[in-house]
């Protein structure tokens, strides 16, 4: 029972994939619910200069008498911000001001263009999501309890539903088939096998036999990437000295398990592992044009077993 | 020699990278100023680039294990993704387009719901007037005291007709637009129309419920004399926000439908296909508030003639039966 739940769990697409009509699963990160909720404040706090403005300006020009003060605020706000979601989320293509400065957009669940329709539809239904519960907690009164037991419901069910799904959509990205992601930054490094290979004095004084290279998989030439990548990183003479003492203990464990005879000097420890690096990923890379994917070292038991 | 001593992957990065450049230049000046102002070279490049994109990424996945490159495309290609297929809309146009063919055709569409809020509002008012003849004590049973206003079986009659034809308003104009618009009616409507997604039951029920209030205020009225002027006095707004409460309620019956028999889909499915008219419906009940909060607000303390009430209040509502009924017609 349990293991075919889990099957079932594990069948399911992964929340932060999208499938763009070409075909190429691209990745796009769902968007939680706390950096949504400060969007949300961001331009709940926009919006409201805008009504406050409004407000002053029909006070100054004397429209209204005072004692309505409540209700043209609350027309002001209305008014603000019913144009302001869609608006904005039109013109920056699913992105409000808010949206924005947190770096996060709105996108079709199934891939396809955001349609206008649903830009309408979430900001709409934004009005009974976000907006009733928060004049509803407002006029929260002990002498009506069914009413207030109601709205406590209501907003706790709207609270709730984006806690609930995978995708963290509120009721109004169920309607419109949309939810939120964050906004990926591209940004190209430089290729480490370029960098080592453009000398070649270097290249040719590590050199590894095929059998040396078959012990480690992806995961492991990934993480050597990533601590290859983070050279320089360090500002402090503690940083640096710890880096020295990581350098060395991680040559010397590959050194170990390779069974790389020659003995290296603390100066030549980078130069063997970018060395290292390059010729690691190139066996890989070659591996896996033969079908031969290698995901980490435990990659030959994996075999004996299937 | 050199590109002998490179490794497959950063060939294929080599050859690419020009482009891979462009394509992030060219989604950064279409992020910022919008697909529309790019010249038509450039969007076309972008599209073209995207494609090729979209195959770097899904080659790399295969071929290459440098992880910098791969999250690299994986986020460029995301984002000329996020930017090729932007909305490409106006706002004018989407306002007018609403307007003349989207709102009307919707409302025609799901006349049947719309029949049977309507249905809900007069069956109750109906319900509501005959109980109140039976006993009059009902009206406390039904009526919430802060929508009564003093306003009972007990007030007088003189007090009545005073309320009828008001002189001396505590607001008017842009004040008393904006209490109305956020009154009683407008709470309803909201609730009719969210409240229908449960199965229908609560928004027939709320606006059964809506109705009996009517109908009970009605009978008060009719049984001191006074029928035909608080037909007058509902009228000015009157039609145009009890309809707004009943389309309201027609647009939640809709969604609730859905869930109930969503047919060869699945409920969540259905609720979407369901929601693209019930959307437009409750665009069009509140358009209709808002219209009646303006007739509350300015043209019901200015007219005080009774009939000039009725023509106006069904005036009004001629008009938007016209556009519900003649708006948006293909010509054949």
């Amino acid at each position: 029972m349990r293991l075919w739940r889990r099957k079932d769990r594990d069948a399911r697409p992964d929340p932060n994939q999208l499938q763009p009509p070409e075909g190429v699963p691209l990745y796009l990160p769902v968007a939680g619910v706390g950096v949504r909720m400060g969007a949300q404040i961001t331009d709940i706090a926009i919006t409201s200069i805008g009504a406050l403005a409004l407000v002053l300006v029909v006070f100054w020009l004397d429209l209204a008498s005072l004692n309505t003060i409540g209700a043209i605020s609350s027309l002001m706000f209305f008014i603000v911000r019913i144009p302001y979601y869609v608006v904005t989320e039109l013109i920056w293509n699913g992105q409000t001001l808010g949206k924005r400065i947190m770096k996060i957009k709105v996108v079709a669940h199934d891939g396809g263009p955001l349609t206008t329709y649903g830009v309408v539809l979430r900001n709409l239904m934004k009005e009974a999501e976000v907006f009733l519960p928060m004049t509803l907690l407002l006029s929260l009164n002990a002498q009506t309890p069914i009413s207030s037991l109601l709205a406590l419901a209501w907003t706790g069910m709207a609270l709730a539903i984006p806690i609930m799904n995978r995708y963290r959509r509120r009721l109004g990205d169920f309607m419109a088939g949309t939810h939120v992601v964050h906004l990926p930054q591209p940004r190209l490094m430089d290729d480490l096998a370029t960098t080592t290979a453009a000398s070649p004095q270097k290249k040719a004084r590590f050199t590894f036999l095929p059998h040396q290279l078959d012990h480690y998989g992806t995961f492991e030439l990934q993480t050597l990437e990533g601590f290859l990548r983070a050279d320089g990183a360090a500002t402090s003479q503690i940083a640096f000295d710890k880096r020295k003492e990581t350098l060395a203990a991680i040559v010397e464990k590959i050194r170990e398990k390779i069974g790389y005879a020659d003995p290296i000097g603390p100066a030549d420890h980078m130069a063997f592992l970018n060395a290292f690096y390059s010729a690691q990923r190139a066996h890989l890379e070659q591996r896996q044009l033969f079908g031969d994917r290698r995901a980490d070292k435990h990659h030959s038991k994996a075999d004996e077993d299937a | 020699m050199e590109s002998g001593v490179l490794m497959r992957s950063a060939r294929f990065r080599a050859e690419r990278e020009a482009d891979w450049r462009r394509l992030e230049t060219l989604t950064s000046v279409a992020e910022r100023g919008g697909l529309q102002r790019m010249d038509f070279e450039a969007a076309k490049e972008l599209a073209a680039l995207y494609r090729q994109a979209t195959t770097s990424l899904a080659i790399a996945r295969e071929i290459s294990l440098d992880k910098a490159l791969l999250e690299y495309l994986e986020a460029l290609t995301a984002r000329a993704y996020l930017s090729v297929y932007a909305p490409q809309e106006r706002l004018g146009g989407l306002l007018t387009r609403f307007l003349t063919r989207g709102a009307p055709q919707a409302m025609r569409r799901c006349w049947f719901f719309l029949l049977l809020g309507f249905l809900a509002m007069f069956l109750g008012a109906f319900v509501g007037y005959l109980l109140y003849f039976e006993n009059a004590s009902w009206f406390y049973v039904f009526m919430p005291p802060e929508l009564a206003g003093g306003r009972g079986p007990d007030a007088s009659t003189s007090y009545l007709r005073g309320v009828i034809y008001d002189e001396s308003p505590d607001a008017s104009g842009l004040g008393a637009f904006a209490t109305f618009l956020f009154s009683h009616n407008t709470r309803v409507a909201i609730f009719v129309f969210g409240l229908g997604v449960f199965a229908c039951a609560p928004a027939f029920l709320l606006t059964f419920y809506n109705g009996l209030i009517l109908g009970a205020f009605y009978a008060l009225h009719v049984e001191r004399g006074l029928g035909y002027d608080l037909g007058g006095w509902l009228s000015v707004h009157g039609v145009t926000e009890l309809s707004a409460i009943c389309i309201a309620c027609g647009g939640g019956l809709k969604l609730g439908a859905a869930v109930l028999f969503p047919g060869d889909m699945t409920r969540g499915m259905a609720l979407q296909v369901a929601g693209r008219d019930a959307v437009k419906i409750a665009l069009v009940a509140s358009i209709m508030l808002i219209a009646a909060a303006l007739l509350e607000g300015f043209a019901r303390q200015l007219v005080q003639e009774a009939w000039l009430r009725y023509t106006i209040g069904w005036g009004i509502g001629a008009l938007w039966l016209a556009w519900f009924v003649l708006g948006g017609r293909q010509k054949s």
